[in-house]
């Protein structure tokens, strides 16, 4: 069974490294990329061309999206009643208290910044996959009405 | 002066009080003593004019009984004692007129008298001659006629009035004697009494004024033993009466030697003529004229030497006329001090016109009393012009208020809260134009009081120079914080696209070495070598910019903590170079935690790293330095450094070493300098090649203690 991974990432050279990276970790892992906020919460809600959209077992959303940033689309995400309940981890380059302390706010899961070293980061990935997709347990039940 | 002489005189006013009263009362008595005499003698007269009188009626009864007698018997020795009784009478009569000769009133009633008896006797003549001739019966007529007593009863009333009139001049006269002897009495008793009261007086007076004199005699005398000051009494011939041991001490005498020498040979000239009582005053009027005035006079020793004085002067009654009291001070000390005073001043003046600063003196008024010529030149006055204008004309504000007494301090007390204190104030020229002064006070003293001497210091290109020093300063700090801003944004900014390069040349090395040429591995890693490269310069370009962003206020925390938690950070390098790191106890600090943990990171990573194959020993100590400061040293066994780059370690990416040695990038001290400098030390190294190098650093003592 594919694990399915939204991520929410604007810029293309990130995603690709994102996506190296995961393959590295674990290749049952299916990543899912919406650039921006708009296209995330379609993806979510299985809204037009995304009606089929599985639903995601981990959201890694950056902060600095065009059209609707990361924040407000974690803030959408956690009001939501049938999507709260899905773990959303930040992903972001930012190291600042201030976005630390909102993320945690709007009650993002955790909070994880990107390191710039190449290795680190596949560390990183690393690392998310043996926590959230290995370790971590999720209820049985996939899909909602 | 008055009650003094009057004094002098009681005695005498006394006595001669007693003695006139003595007089008066001899007198009295004397007089009285005579009137008693006379009165007794009238007196005796008129008890003899009584018994006159009364003889005188007795015989004139005895004439008419006798003449009776012979009518009756015409016995002729009643007839002679007839003759004879009015001889008798008549001779009472003269001798009653006599006796009665100063009173008119009773001569009067002699008359009557007389007038009266010499009708009887022509009665009584009348019968006897009729008896002689006619016998008894023949007269018995007469008799009858003769024998009224009508006359008799009028001689017996006249005599009865005549000796009334004595008996009442005697009640009168024994009045008046009574009188007189209680008068005498009373004069007597109080004239006595009076002379004794005034002669007791007087000589209890007078003995007392004597011992009072002995008394303040004496006293007197222990006075002048006791003054400090030379003490002389001299008397109206210009000679010593009197002196003390001060005295002779001063002028070189014995005392014995100066009693009654003339003053002239110890003061020569201005003492004797001033006193001494010439044609035109007297002693009393030259005496009053110096009363009470220092008089300064040139005195002379027994050795020929002379020195100044002052003498006061003050009179002293006595027995002998007014005397001179004069005190009589040495002088050559004050003498000295005022010369040297004056000399002192012509310097003052003289250093006040040196000055390089405008000096203004200013008395207790506020105004100015001496200036110099700086003075002038800066506020663009002549010298007269300033002397005594009120200094609130060239020092508006600031000045005046805080020098002149109020009723709140005395002007020492003003004074002294200003000395030694650098005023800055503002002083207005004569044009009007006003420029920053700083004024510094220091007092003087002067006849006239306290005065305050002021430099006043024009400071007009040295405010500007502090104006233009904060300009550039608050220039530099928002150029520095800007550069701290562009720095952190410029790294922050940097980071992005950098990473994109970095990991996919790192990908592109990954997944085709090997798979392309060799050229192209060789690029492709000089490629991925520049790009971490400029990474790592980047992550620390951001670590040394986030000293000054990102620090925070110092506070108490404690420097073994950040030791130790740095220490953890370093322990993958501690153990993989099997180093031994150790330390002394450590203070508590005022530092940024995270900036004091950087340090020690810094500091022992560098120790543990630069070393040849040696066991890498470090050690970490504090000591006190001073009042509030710790120094900290960080000492290892590494390479050492050459005294030349001292300096230049602390720069900012300064190697000493090939990157093939040793990696970093050169900015750990520098950053380590950084942090140092923020927390108020400095950084510094002593070191020697091969022999391993000490850091110290200084830290500022927790507040706490």
């Amino acid at each position: 069974m594919p694990i399915e991974v939204l991520l929410v990432e604007d810029s293309p050279g990130d995603v690709r490294l994102t996506q190296e990276a995961f393959r590295n970790a674990n290749r049952t892992i299916h990543l899912h990329v919406a650039s921006d906020g708009v296209e995330a919460m379609a993806f979510l809600r299985r809204e037009g061309v995304h009606s089929q959209a599985p639903r995601p077992e981990l959201i890694l959303l950056d902060l600095n999206l065009p059209k609707m940033d990361g924040r407000e689309v974690l803030a959408l995400i956690k009001k939501d009643p049938s999507l709260k309940t899905i773990p959303t981890v930040i992903l972001t380059t930012s190291e600042a208290e201030a976005d630390i302390v909102k993320s945690y706010q709007l009650q993002a899961n955790c909070y994880l910044s990107k390191p710039v070293q190449l290795d680190a980061f596949e560390n990183l990935v690393k690392s998310i996959n043996d926590f959230w997709l290995t370790k971590v347990k999720f209820p049985q039940q996939r899909q909602n009405g | 002066m008055q009650t003094k002489f009057q004094w002098s005189r009681k005695p005498q006013l006394a006595f001669g009080s007693a003695v006139l009263a003595l007089l008066v009362v001899g007198a009295v008595s004397y007089c009285s003593m005579v009137e008693s005499s006379e009165s007794d003698l009238r007196v005796r007269r008129t008890y003899e004019v009584l018994e006159k009188l009364q003889g005188l009626l007795a015989a004139m009864q005895a004439v008419e009984s006798n003449a009776r007698g012979y009518l009756l018997a015409g016995d002729e020795s009643f007839l002679e004692a007839y003759r004879a009784g009015r001889a008798t009478t008549e001779k009472d009569q003269a001798i009653v007129r006599s006796l009665t000769a100063d009173s008119p009133g009773q001569q009067q009633r002699l008359d009557a008298l007389a007038t009266l008896a010499a009708r009887q006797f022509q009665l009584a003549e009348k019968v006897v001659g009729l008896r002689r001739t006619n016998g008894l019966q023949a007269t018995s007529a007469a008799i009858q006629e003769a024998s009224s007593t009508q006359n008799m009863d009028d001689f017996q009333s006249m005599v009865g009035r005549m000796q009334n009139e004595e008996l009442r001049w005697l009640a009168l006269r024994k009045e008046e004697a009574k009188r007189r002897l209680t008068q005498t009495k009373t004069v007597l008793i109080l004239g006595t009494f009076l002379g004794l009261l005034i002669t007791t007086v007087a000589g209890w007076r007078v003995q007392r004024d004597n011992s009072e004199n002995r008394d303040s005699g004496a006293k007197y005398r222990g006075l002048l033993e006791a003054a400090p000051d030379a003490m002389v009494v001299v008397d109206q011939g210009g000679k010593i009466v009197l002196l003390n041991v001060q005295a002779e001490k001063q002028f070189g005498y014995g005392r014995d030697e100066l009693l009654g020498l003339k003053v002239k040979n110890i003061i020569p000239d201005g003492f004797a003529e001033r006193l001494i009582a010439d044609g035109t005053r007297t002693a009393a009027e030259a005496l009053a004229q110096q009363i009470g005035t220092g008089i300064e006079l040139i005195a002379r020793r027994k050795n020929g030497s002379e020195f100044p004085i002052e003498i006061m002067l003050s009179p002293l009654e006595s027995a002998e006329g007014t005397l001179v009291t004069a005190a009589i001070r040495d002088i050559s000390v004050r003498r000295a001090a005022e010369k040297h005073l004056g000399q002192m001043e012509g310097r003052y003046r003289g250093l006040l016109e040196a000055a390089p600063d405008a000096m203004v003196v200013v008395n207790q008024s506020g105004e100015i009393v001496l200036l110099n010529v700086q003075a002038e030149k800066q506020f663009g006055y002549s010298r007269d012009e300033l002397l005594g204008q009120k200094v609130k004309n060239i020092i508006p504000e600031g000045f005046a208020e805080r020098l002149i007494a109020d009723a709140l301090r005395s002007v020492e007390d003003a004074l002294a809260q200003q000395i030694g204190t650098g005023i800055e104030l503002v002083g207005q020229r004569k044009n009007g134009s006003e420029f920053p002064i700083e004024i510094m006070l220091s007092p003087l003293e002067s006849a006239e009081g306290i005065l305050v001497t002021a430099a006043v210091r024009d400071i007009t290109t040295r405010k500007k120079a502090e104006a233009d020093l904060l300009n550039k300063v608050e220039e530099l700090n928002r150029s520095n914080e800007e550069l701290g801003q562009f720095a952190y944004i410029a790294s922050h900014d940097l980071q992005e696209p950098l990473r994109m390069v970095a990991s996919y040349t790192q990908l592109l090395s990954r997944r085709y070495k090997g798979k392309l040429d060799s050229d192209a591995d060789k690029f492709i890693a000089f490629a991925v070598d520049g790009a971490s490269r400029m990474q790592r310069l980047i992550q620390d370009l951001l670590a040394y910019s986030r000293v000054g962003t990102k620090g925070t206020d110092l506070i108490e925390i404690s420097s073994e903590a950040a030791l130790e938690q740095a220490l953890l950070n370093l322990r993958g390098a501690i153990l993989e170079k099997g180093a031994l790191v150790t330390h002394d106890s450590l203070p508590p600090v005022l530092a940024d935690e995270m900036q004091l943990i950087q340090l020690f990171q810094n500091l022992v990573g560098n120790a543990i790293k630069y070393q040849s194959s040696a066991i890498p020993k470090v050690h970490i100590s504090a000591a006190k330095n001073g009042v509030k400061k710790w120094t900290f040293s960080v000492k290892d066994n590494g390479l050492g450094i050459d005294s030349q780059y001292f300096e230049k370690i602390f720069g900012m990416f300064q190697r000493l070493h090939k990157r093939q040695e040793f990696a970093g990038t050169g900015i750990g001290l520098a950053i380590c300098k950084k942090i140092v400098e923020r927390h108020g030390g400095r950084i510094s190294v002593k070191s020697q090649p091969g022999h391993g190098s000490t850091f110290c650093f200084a830290l500022a003592e927790s507040e706490r203690e």
